[in-house]
């Protein structure tokens, strides 16, 4: 039996290599009112990689999360202090502009969220804010997309068709390559499958799995065997605290805190 | 296609803002001037009433809301049958019509066999949106007629001379009059109320409904103890926006109050409202000062009105906070 | 320790009576209603003929039918939605999407929903001191912002209640992909409100096409067929009132007919709304 660490652990007992830090976060707080509810979080996110925000309810993953695109913006009350550095460039900072920052990083929803729209629209919605496509350039970006979110084999015949009548999980794939389209850098995954029926949820994973070697990936989610199969690291939240992070094979094999220790095996959560 | 030269992936010549993005504050903007703009409308209304009226109101001073003398030959004004009248022709309407949506509401919410719910239902809200002139029609040409045959005719005769009945039932049986008034806007809210009161009763969540019931409750139980109470201030919200519609009521009211100025003596008497007064009488002003009169008729009613609504519009959020 | 059966008897009794009391009511009250609506038919059609619709209104004892006042409340309506539907509906989007909590946000929404219940006959006082006196005439201009004041509380309440029943998520998947609100509102809240927003529309029209006392003093009445806007515009309910209380015969026959038109226009419309708000449960 290997005796385990207290609580919280020095992140920087692992570290990613400077140059493979996409993005930094430094001593995050975050506050809902008064109530805070992220305790300086820091760690990096390697680019093109899956990183994985795992922990039980309530414990800040998802707010990490959206702090990432600034996403709290949108609620009076909500504010972060600390810093994240996207590739050096702190977004934390007043000024930063938020929409081209959302252009960079694209944010998936535990709802399947289509616009009521055509397929096609959907997909070519976020384009059309930043470029000036011609309508065969347009047509050939949607197809691209469609085909890296595994779904251009099934709609290719009906991209005129409203995506609201496609299956969930069709609808959650439609989502994602309405992010890709727009040629982000990192995308932000918030429970993708957990509205989603098994065999939905395999497909979206296969396809978060091709989608790494373009894109940073950072995933949100309270399946544990999700976070094995898909991340290359992982980082283990409770209460508003980073209480372990690392590469994933060595956390799920060999946690180092207790707490983690416990959640993996399924003490709580 | 190699996913080295993939479309999606790479740099890309992007804008430096996104489309429509300076569109954002003009749109912000527009949105903030119409809802202002219907705030300054209701102020817009409360300002010209009281600028309008202003000349009666310096004139008559407090006497405009107690002397009944409407005398536009002699230019004397005073508002106190109008405003006696709206008042009981609303309080009646409302005591007739609320027993009767009480009643319908709690048929269609616990006796209604589920087939005929929702016609009736239906029926209850469609006939909600009738135009109030198609009730003023038909009770001056429908109503009146009858209600002057059976009931106000036999009611007089009957009548014991010398008796408080007599006092009450004084005036002309032609089937117009304060009570026939009152009838009419009864069943002129009739279905707004029954309606309103029904979406309330609904809101009490099934459980409470079921367990009161699995305790061996009576219906008339049930209703009393338990639900009503569950929506008591709801219900007392949706009574007083039925009693402001009465108050503002003016086709309904116009064909059958039998418009005259006084006090009415009796409920078959004629009298007048607030609103039938001005409808009848503002085109045909014949003065600067009875023109003002009038609008000043219209800043009662409306601080009257507004009052009304106001505590509505609380008791209602004071339910749906619960 | 046994309930005594008196005790239960007398409950029973009271439901029962209950009971009853209700049951008869509500057929009253369906009794009551359907006897109006009989009369109306039965009146009201036997004023329709095809001249109704092609003959403008006449004097007393000639010939004539409702041609220029059915004309006329088209008009009208048409004039007071085309401003009602776009103050309401940006109103609406500013308290559903921009008001937040705000003290004026609430201040807004409160009067908002008096005004929706304010006497109609107040708004057309209103709308005669600041239309019409200071141009010196009755316009239907004047009429169609009666009712456009009439209706723009209707179309801000629903759009309001519309909107936020939308998902928070579909709002944040627009934001985050950097688009401007305004683009969010008009492009996909607005769409998939769409349904909601249009019954809310409908529901205004039907509650001002019966209205008679705003236009008592604002667009009054035009005995002639005309479209000038400017003037005196007739209009159904106003002719209604009129030629109700007259002593003609014919008026009078004129006027049920004109009611009759009204209110099957008014059910129409109503109709029409709540088969839409069906159809937007139902997907």
């Amino acid at each position: 039996m290997n005796s385990l660490a207290p609580d919280a652990f020095d992140t920087s007992i692992v570290s990613i290599a400077p140059d493979r830090v996409k993005l930094d976060i430094q001593e995050l707080d975050f506050f809902y009112g008064k109530n805070r509810v992220l305790k300086g979080v820091s760690l990096g996110v390697a680019r093109n990689a899956v990183t994985a925000l795992i922990g039980p309810s309530g414990c800040g993953k998802s707010t990490l999360l959206r702090s990432l695109n600034r996403m709290y913006a949108l609620y009076p009350g909500q504010r972060a202090t600390g810093r994240i550095l996207f590739d050096g460039e702190d977004i934390l900072k007043a000024g930063t502009d938020l929409s081209m920052l959302r252009a960079k990083i694209g944010m998936v929803f535990q709802k399947p969220t289509p616009f009521p729209m055509s397929i096609h629209d959907n997909v070519a919605f976020g384009v059309r804010l930043y470029e000036s496509l011609r309508k065969a350039e347009m047509a050939d970006r949607v197809e691209d997309a469609l085909r890296r979110a595994a779904l251009w084999d099934e709609v290719k015949d009906q991209l005129h068709a409203s995506g609201l009548g496609l299956s969930g999980g069709q609808q959650q794939r439609l989502c994602v390559a309405r992010c890709i389209a727009v040629k982000p850098e990192v995308l932000l995954l918030d429970e993708p499958t957990s509205a989603l029926d098994p065999i939905s949820s395999a497909k979206l994973e296969e396809t978060v799995t091709q989608l790494k070697a373009d894109y940073t990936i950072v995933i949100v989610t309270h399946n544990l065997g999700q976070a094995a199969r898909l991340s290359d690291h992982t980082g283990f939240m409770y209460l508003g605290e980073l209480v372990e992070f690392g590469e994933t094979a060595g956390m799920f094999t060999k946690p180092v805190t207790s707490r983690a220790s416990d959640y993996i095996t399924g003490r709580f959560g | 296609m190699s996913i080295a030269s993939s479309p999606t992936v790479g740099p890309s010549p992007r804008r430096s803002a996104p489309r429509g993005a300076s569109f954002e504050p003009v749109f912000k903007a527009l949105c903030f001037a119409a809802a202002t703009a219907l705030l300054a409308s209701l102020g817009g209304v409360l300002v010209s009433l009281v600028i309008g009226g202003w000349p009666a109101l310096a004139r008559f001073g407090v006497g405009f809301l107690t002397t009944s003398t409407w005398d536009p030959v002699k230019e004397v004004y005073g508002a106190a049958g109008p405003i006696v009248g709206t008042l009981i022709t609303s309080a009646l309407a409302l005591a007739i019509s609320l027993p009767v949506a009480g009643g319908v509401a709690f048929f269609l919410v616990e006796l209604c066999p589920s087939v005929l719910r929702r016609t009736i239902g239906t029926a209850v809200e469609l006939l909600a949106g009738i135009p109030s002139i198609v009730y003023g029609m038909w009770g001056l040409f429908v109503f009146a007629p009858f209600f002057s045959r059976h009931v106000e005719l036999p009611l007089m005769a009957a009548a014991p001379p010398g008796s408080l009945m007599e006092t009450l039932v004084q005036g002309i049986p032609n089937g117009s009059g304060l009570l026939s008034a009152s009838i009419i806007l009864a069943i002129m809210i009739l279905p707004f109320m029954a309606a309103t009161l029904r979406e309330l009763l609904m809101t009490v969540p099934p459980q409470v409904r079921e367990s009161a019931y699995g305790l061996g409750a009576t219906m008339r139980e049930v209703v009393m103890t338990v639900t009503l109470p569950y929506v008591r201030r709801g219900a007392i919200g949706a009574v007083m926006l039925g009693l402001g519609r009465a108050l503002g009521e003016t086709m309904a009211v116009t064909f059958i109050i039998g418009n005259s100025h006084d006090f009415p003596k009796g409920v078959f008497d004629s009298g007048s409202t607030i609103a039938s007064t001005i409808a009848n009488e503002f085109t045909e002003a014949t003065s600067p000062m009875h023109t003002a009169s009038l609008i000043a008729l219209g800043l009662v009613l409306f601080l009257i009105t507004f009052t009304v609504l106001a505590l509505a519009r609380l008791m209602l959020r004071n339910q749906a906070r619960l | 320790m046994a309930v005594s059966s008196a005790r239960i008897a007398g409950r029973r009794v009271g439901n029962a009576v209950f009971v009853g009391a209700c049951v008869l009511v509500t057929v009253l009250a369906l009794a009551a209603l359907a006897a109006i609506l009989w009369s109306l038919a039965s009146q009201g059609v036997g004023g329709l003929n095809l001249a109704v619709f092609t003959k403008s209104t006449p004097a007393p004892g000639s010939p004539g039918g409702l041609a220029n006042a059915i004309v006329g409340s088209i008009m009208l309506g048409l004039l007071a939605m085309a401003i009602a539907v776009v103050i309401g509906i940006l109103a609406g989007t500013w308290l559903a999407e921009y008001a937040g909590d705000s003290r004026y946000g609430s201040a807004v929404r409160f009067l908002n929903d008096v005004l929706l219940s304010a006497p109609s006959i107040l708004v057309g006082l209103f709308v005669y001191e600041i239309l019409v006196a200071p141009f010196g005439g009755f316009s239907g201009l004047a009429g169609g912002v009666a009712l456009a004041l009439l209706a723009a509380p209707v179309i801000t309440r629903t759009t309001e209640d519309v909107l936020k029943l939308q998902a928070t998520a579909l709002r944040e998947a627009g934001v985050a992909l950097g688009t401007p609100v305004w683009r969010v509102i008009g492009k996909i809240l607005w769409r998939s409100g769409a349904s909601g927003i249009i019954t809310g529309a409908l529901l205004a029209f039907a509650r001002i096409s019966g209205e008679t006392a705003p236009l008592l003093f604002t667009a009054l009445n035009n005995q002639f067929f005309s479209l000038d806007m400017t003037k005196p515009m007739a209009n159904l309910p106003v002719v209604i009132f009129q030629f109700a209380l007259s002593a003609y015969d014919d008026w009078r026959r004129l006027a049920w007919a004109g009611a009759l038109i009204i209110a099957v226009s008014v059910l129409g419309v109503t109709i029409i709304a709540r088969i839409l708000s069906q159809e937007q449960k139902r997907s």
